[in-house]
């Protein structure tokens, strides 16, 4: 399109703003700050006037440039110093207190705190595949690798942003900008440029993924003139912010974009269709535009060309809706911004009536870095069906949020662990929502799922815009689906019924079922809902509505289970059905602020017969149990939680002396049940059933009941005198145990069935030591962690003293037996672990003790051989490094080669967990793992169940407890109505009233707790109890701490307070 | 040009550009809607048309789709029926259970689809709107939003056919609601109570305030008249019970007027049974009697004549002024009422029989 008129030398403007560019930038004190809406929010204008104020005060001159956003929320402001001859060093949390400080860090070199420096930018790193530019200009002090944000950042859309000052015209050319608009319209012609986009393979980035250069030729096609232009820039989805990144910090490669969009579909006229909800983007989108028109480079006569082109901003009114095609457009026209049903299309029939294009903000602003790199460039870069990256708000409960762009095809798990810096505060991942609130969830499985359109529509979820939103497990999936489906409520247009009242019903269902309210057939409820609006809805907004239900579903069915049958929470989120947050998170529902509120008042055997309803072990617990309570307590995130566990030792420890009787809660019915397995588990089932009228007995291999309690916990940790007080307990409610009988041998199911039991529920355990699948294992002095504490427990005592003990593994049971070990006298103690600290499995306390009573830890190191000739003489280690994540969302270790090393020792010890081992040849059973059970913990044997330890694998005390509450309603009801199934536990509640002024107790503190010191354990060469319990006074005083969560949640259901 | 597609395994040709709607209506084939009216334009809003097309991605709504050669519809395909009913339930959900004393009980699209649609009215449920059932002073139409199903036919209608643009949708979502221009009184938004969108309401949100209790459209003879209010003579139904005119319907037929009407012709009809109304002509007494007007009241009271008697009277007296006091003393006076033959008529009577040219009408106001 050659034209006979003044060209504009579009070159030589480039040359002479990358002179400029280069002067501002080297010749002088180059300061840049970071002033999108992010940096602004954080605090950007004041450090903007400190920096000024302080460059005044030291009578220094500098280049002061606001730039936009480079993606890392969680450290603006952020602000960047260059002075000739000395590195550029990039600062992030520069808020306006801290600017003097860093200047004179940068300028003096005085200290600064670490975690403000960011890094140091390299501008040799500044291109790497041609497109990114800042993302890896980031260098840490030291290297590259320590800034994981950016490391695995592909930045080509983003490239610009926080780079150059948006507001002006010279930064972008200074960027090769605008030479991919010379280069169309000084010679390619409308179908090259249309060819080109659609070679590169660009997807739409509005989340349907159509290919962009086929559809510009859609428009051009249609022969009827005026066409237009449309560029969707209504962001809407919670959290999401990628277009308005790309609008506040690089406008002009929007407009660069759209004018060719305008060249190639032969418009002259193009929107831009932007909520007014952001007004900086609009404000900026304005001055780039007022500057594009006034260079020539929009307008009449481009670049002297006979091309012309211009862009007219539309502020929407910030509906969600309006980000549909059909709706923006009608909203374009003044209309209500409601959809219509396509065909016709805006190919064909768009904006008032005429052929348009429509795209999103980021697939314009792709193509000129398409058109001036090429197609080849474009298409090599992330995966074959969709090339290019993918840019997202990460945001949730990751450590980083912020916006990122990545190549396409890289996995969740690499954005959310790496970029994203993984879960905080040491919490497990859940899922992570892509696509917003049309998009979908996807658990942990799918964490290996390359990010591409394909891939994630494959795995039930969606690309979406970009919003992606991560949960944990304190995210309950049932009230995250809610929330986006109260946001489709909030948003739908109403034009249609499926949409405008089926999303109102599916909300009224889902509202219902996070209050404890729901009913068993509101799942299928959610799926015909979900069905009607997906199939009937006239656009995408109704049709995808259900999704994050349904993949929420798909993949949490549990939740929405326990939600239903058990009025229960269980991430404790739901607000009307966590009466207190660490009630929800003690696995048997134990009522802890009632206790809590009646030791307060020193009615301690109210408390603990409140306590037995749901665990009848508080002194056993008191002391073993990790109390998952105490980890979601609420006081925990003002200061310190509540000492609960201390608590219950203290009130059970006061009724020491009282046995306890039971309370019989059914007439005899003289109906026998065998119990397999005297663990917390079984004894707890045998109690349940027993205070139901049935008779009995339980079956224990050992000679001595209690299981693991008895056999894996050392006395240490709990006196034996208080485990056996407690299970004689059980004994008084008129249970039987019989010790000295095993499974398979002494009895078989079939017997017990002959014997006259009508249910048996094998609550085994898991016993047997897994083996280290290493050569030497056989070898004398291999010594299993679990034998190891059985034989401390039965007497046999074994010789260690003067011995080098190696344990392997770091679970409970490895910290247990090198505590034992050291105990008995053994000389030198050493844990050996192949992955890191973080990953360690043992509760927090126990590992710590184990390191301060002196045991060694080698983490990263796992035996590859068994060393010695008959005895074991040393084990053979292999560093290990930590690579990529596995299925259980740890990061893999991978041997690192030639880095074996000898160590030493006369005994190895391995405790890498166990596993139930049982065979019964009378019911042909032979089961070497988990038991597989139905919703009633039935196997595939009638009449028999099975729980605890032997389903779920190792467990705490509580949660067996829990297990065997659970089996025994199941049983229960299997006995009385034939039927499995279909009962749950729920535990009673008991509101006790607060005599006192919460407000009296805001400063107290948690009390310390008196150990023995690492010495005196030691040096005992004993067992004693190493954690001693506190005094009346101090546990009152303690509990008057509690915030009474359960009181509050009486306000907030409406009913009266005690 | 035509196109050739296949309905429910029947080939049927259809114009180019016409919809999957109007082609299959032209070959007898049933497709329901409540959102489509043929004198309005389609919006695809109600979802109750949506059909099977062949290798589409999803339903589509006949009444917006165009047919192309080769088309392949299904009509009753188990997706689309069941999301009719997904829809009626749905509708019926946010719908208040009054058909036992609705006015447009047994003449209303809703009610007639649920029965074909086997849909109950659901006992349990949700939130159901409770808008005031009579919010809106307007004298002659009456809205009752808790009966509205956001069809929109009202809002097309008067945009459309009557160009008041009166009604709109405010609000989103569950929110959304038929509101008169800024949710504002009818009457002041542009509204002039023509009752077009009574006509277009296929359920009982929009009704007729005059006939309200009078009586249900299925109790009622419908007797076809032209209006008798202005020469533009729209066709009009009086809907008669027990020999009173209980309302007064437009009719799709109406060659002139369509389903239009003005607020006189579809709302004032209260003057056919009105006590004061003349049905015989009268004069005064001693026009017929003969002597001087003013002797008494006796003498100038009015008095039924048969139309002979009456119209000789007049004819005497305009005669007698004319002769009197000269044709110019005479002036004629039309109505609009009045045919253009009528007024014609009238104004040869005025120059050729008085000889004035003293002639007007009342529209000229």
């Amino acid at each position: 399109m050659a034209s006979t008129t003044d060209r504009v030398d579009i070159n030589g403007k480039i040359e002479r703003a990358r002179e400029r560019w280069r002067k501002k930038t080297q010749d002088a004190f180059y300061v840049t700050i970071g002033m999108g809406t992010c940096g602004l929010a954080a605090g950007a204008a004041g450090t903007l006037k400190a920096i000024e104020a302080e460059l005044g005060a030291r009578g220094l001159r500098a280049k002061v440039s606001s730039v936009g956003c480079v993606g890392m929320c969680s450290y603006e402001p952020m602000v960047e110093l260059q002075m000739p001859g000395r590195p550029r060093m990039n600062y992030g949390k520069v808020t306006a207190d801290r600017v003097a400080e860093i200047l004179a860090a940068y300028l003096d070199g005085s200290p600064v705190r670490e975690s403000v420096i960011i890094g140091k930018v390299d501008e040799t790193v500044t291109r790497r595949n041609g497109g990114t530019l800042y993302a890896h200009s980031f260098l840490n002090t030291d290297t590259l690798e320590k800034i994981p944000f950016h490391r695995k950042q592909l930045r080509i859309v983003l490239s610009n942003c926080g780079l150059i000052d948006p507001e002006s015209i010279d930064d972008y050319l200074a960027m090769d900008g605008y030479r991919a608009l010379e280069k169309v319209i000084g010679g390619m012609s409308p179908e090259q440029v249309i060819e080109e986009v659609k070679k590169s393979g660009l997807r739409g980035r509005g989340g349907g993924g159509f290919n962009a250069g086929l559809k510009w030729s859609l428009a051009r096609k249609t022969e009827r003139w005026p066409k237009y232009v449309v560029c969707n820039a209504d962001e809407g989805d919670p959290g999401a912010f990628m277009d308005r990144s790309v609008l506040e910090g690089d406008p002009h490669s929007l407009i660069e974009g759209m004018t060719i969009a305008g060249y190639a579909i032969g418009a002259s006229c193009g929107y831009v269709y932007c909520r007014a909800e952001y007004p900086l983007a609009i404000r900026r989108l304005n001055i780039a535009l007022e500057d594009a028109r006034k260079t020539g480079l929009l307008g009449e006569n481009i670049l002297g060309s006979d091309f012309s082109f211009d862009i007219e901003i539309k502020e929407g009114a910030g509906a969600f809706v309006c980000g549909e095609e059909t709706a923006l457009m009608n909203s374009i026209m003044g209309e209500r911004g409601q959809p219509w049903p396509r065909p016709p299309y805006p190919a064909v029939a768009g904006l008032w009536g005429q052929p348009s294009n429509v795209n999103n903000v980021k697939t314009y602003a792709y193509t000129p870095r398409i058109i001036r790199m090429g197609a080849d460039w474009f298409k090599g870069l992330g995966t074959e069906s969709s090339p290019g990256t993918a840019v997202f708000a990460l945001s949730g409960m990751v450590n980083r949020t912020g916006l990122i762009e990545v190549p396409m095809g890289i996995t969740l798990r690499d954005i959310i662990y790496d970029v994203g810096g993984g879960i905080p505060n040491g919490r497990k991942f859940k899922a992570v929502q892509t696509g917003g609130p049309l998009g979908g969830c996807l658990p942990e499985k799918y964490l290996d799922v390359p990010v591409d359109f394909d891939s994630l529509n494959a795995a039930g979820a969606v690309m979406g815009s970009g919003g992606m939103i991560v949960a944990d497990e304190t995210t309950c999936m049932v009230e995250f689906s809610k929330y986006f489906m109260h946001f489709v409520t909030e948003e739908s247009c109403g034009k249609c019924p499926p949409c405008r009242i089926g999303s109102t019903r599916m909300l009224e269902v889902l509202e219902r079922i996070t209050s404890g309210e729901g009913k068993p057939e509101d799942l299928d409820e959610i799926r015909y809902l979900a069905k009607g609006m997906q199939q009937g809805s006239l656009c995408g907004l109704g049709q995808l509505a259900p999704a994050p239900v349904l993949s929420a579903l798909r993949h949490f069915e549990d939740e929405f289970w326990a939600h239903i049958h058990e009025a229960r929470c269980p991430s404790a989120s739901c607000e009307k059905l966590v009466r207190a947050p660490c009630v929800s998170a003690c696995p048997a529902g134990v009522d802890v602020p009632a206790y809590l509120a009646l030791v307060a008042q020193g009615r301690y055997a109210e408390g603990l017969a409140i306590h037995r309803e749901a665990n009848p072990f508080p002194s056993i617990c008191g002391r073993v149990c990790p109390a998952f309570c105490e980890r979601r307590c609420r006081r925990g995130q003002i200061d310190e939680s509540i000492a609960i566990r201390q608590v219950k030792r203290f009130m059970a420890d006061e009724s020491f002396a009282v046995p306890w009787t039971p309370p019989r809660l059914a007439s005899k019915k003289g109906v026998r049940i065998a119990v397999v397995g005297s663990g917390p588990c079984g004894l707890t089932a045998a109690l349940r059933l027993a205070q139901n009228g049935y008779d009995v007995t339980v079956f224990e291999r050992m000679s001595r009941p209690g299981g693991m309690m008895t056999y894996g916990i050392p006395a240490y940790r709990l006196p034996r005198e208080i485990l056996f007080a407690e299970i004689d307990h059980i004994r008084r409610a008129g249970v039987e145990i019989r010790c000295g009988l095993e499974l398979g041998s002494d009895f078989t199911i079939k017997s017990l069935q002959a014997d006259g039991y009508k249910a048996i529920i094998l609550a085994l355990g898991a016993h047997r030591s897994r083996s280290l699948g290493i050569p030497g294992e056989d070898k004398k002095g291999v010594y299993h962690g679990v034998q190891m504490l059985r034989d401390i427990a039965e007497g046999r005592i074994p010789e260690l003293s003067g011995k080098r003990v190696v344990v392997v593994g770091a679970g409970d049971t490895a910290m247990d037996a090198a505590r034992s070990a050291l105990r008995l006298g053994a000389k030198e103690v050493s844990i050996v672990y192949r992955r890191s600290r973080e990953q360690v499995p043992a509760q927090d306390e126990e590992f710590t003790a184990t390191e301060q009573e002196g045991v060694r830890i080698h983490l990263l190191s796992n035996p590859v051989l068994v060393m010695g000739d008959a005895s074991v003489t040393g084990v053979r280690l292999q560093r290990q490094e930590l690579g990529d994540f596995d299925s259980s969302g740890r990061r893999r270790p991978v041997p690192v080669p030639g880095s074996e090393y000898d160590m030493p020792c006369d005994l190895l010890v391995p405790a890498i967990g166990q596993i139930t081992w049982v065979e019964d040849e009378s019911v042909g059973m032979s089961r070497k793992g988990s038991f597989q059970v139905g919703e009633a913990f039935n196997i595939d044997i009638p009449g028999v169940f099975a729980a605890g330890d032997a389903v779920t694998g190792p467990a705490t005390v509580v949660q067996s407890v829990a297990h065997g509450n659970e089996v025994a309603i199941t049983v229960d009801s299997w006995l009385k109505t034939g039927k499995l199934g279909g009962v749950y536990y729920r535990p009673g509640r008991h509101d006790i009233p607060q005599l006192f002024n919460i407000d009296d107790y805001a400063a107290a503190s948690r009390p310390g707790i008196r150990m023995l010191t690492p010495e005196e354990r030691i040096k005992r060469q004993d067992f004693s109890e190493v954690e001693e319990v506190l005094d009346e006074k101090t546990v009152q005083e303690e509990c008057k701490r509690c915030l009474r969560c359960d009181m509050e949640w009486l306000e907030r259901i409406g009913e009266p307070l005690p | 040009m035509e196109v050739t597609l296949t309905i429910n395994d029947r080939k049927v040709v259809a114009p180019e550009g016409s919809t999957i709607l109007e082609a299959a209506r032209a070959a007898g084939i049933r497709i329901p809607t409540l959102c489509h009216h043929p004198d309005l334009s389609n919006v695809g809003a109600c979802r109750l048309c949506v059909v099977t097309v062949e290798k589409a991605r999803s339903l589509q709504t006949a009444c917006t789709t165009p047919v192309f050669e080769g088309m392949v519809v299904h009509t009753e395909s188990e997706d689309a029926r069941a999301t009719r009913r997904f829809v009626l339930e749905m509708l019926l959900s946010d719908h208040p259970n009054d058909c036992m004393k609705c006015e447009v009980n047994g003449n209303c699209e809703l009610q007639d689809l649920a029965y074909e649609y086997d849909v109950p009215f659901p006992e349990t449920g949700g939130k159901r709107h409770e808008y005031d059932s009579d919010p809106d002073a307007n004298p002659f139409v009456a809205v009752d939003r808790n009966k509205c199903v956001l069809c929109g036919r009202c809002i097309r209608a008067c945009a459309e056919i009557q160009v008041r643009n009166v009604w709109s949708f405010a609000s989103r979502g569950f929110q959304s609601k038929l509101v008169a221009g800024a949710d504002q009184p009818m009457l002041s938004a542009r509204c002039e109570s023509c009752g077009l969108c009574i006509a277009y309401c296929p359920v009982g949100a929009l009704y007729d305030r005059l006939s309200l209790k009078k009586a249900r459209a299925n109790k009622v003879r419908k007797v076809r008249t032209t209006c008798p209010y202005c020469g533009v003579g729209c066709n009009m139904d009086l809907n008669v019970s027990d020999g009173r005119i209980v309302r007064v319907t437009s009719t799709p037929e109406a060659p002139v007027n369509g389903m239009a009407l003005c607020v006189k012709g579809r709302f004032g009809y209260d003057f056919v049974h009105h006590a004061d109304r003349l049905k015989k002509p009268q004069v005064r007494r001693y026009l017929i009697e003969g002597g001087e007007k003013g002797r008494g009241e006796a003498w100038d009271e009015m008095v039924e004549v048969g139309w002979d008697a009456a119209l000789d009277i007049s004819a005497r007296r305009l005669r007698e002024i004319r002769d009197a006091h000269g044709p110019d003393s005479i002036g004629v006076l039309t109505s609009a009422k009045c045919l253009n033959e009528e007024n014609y008529l009238m104004n040869k009577f005025a120059r050729q029989v008085i000889g004035t040219n003293n002639i007007d009408h009342c529209a000229r106001l």
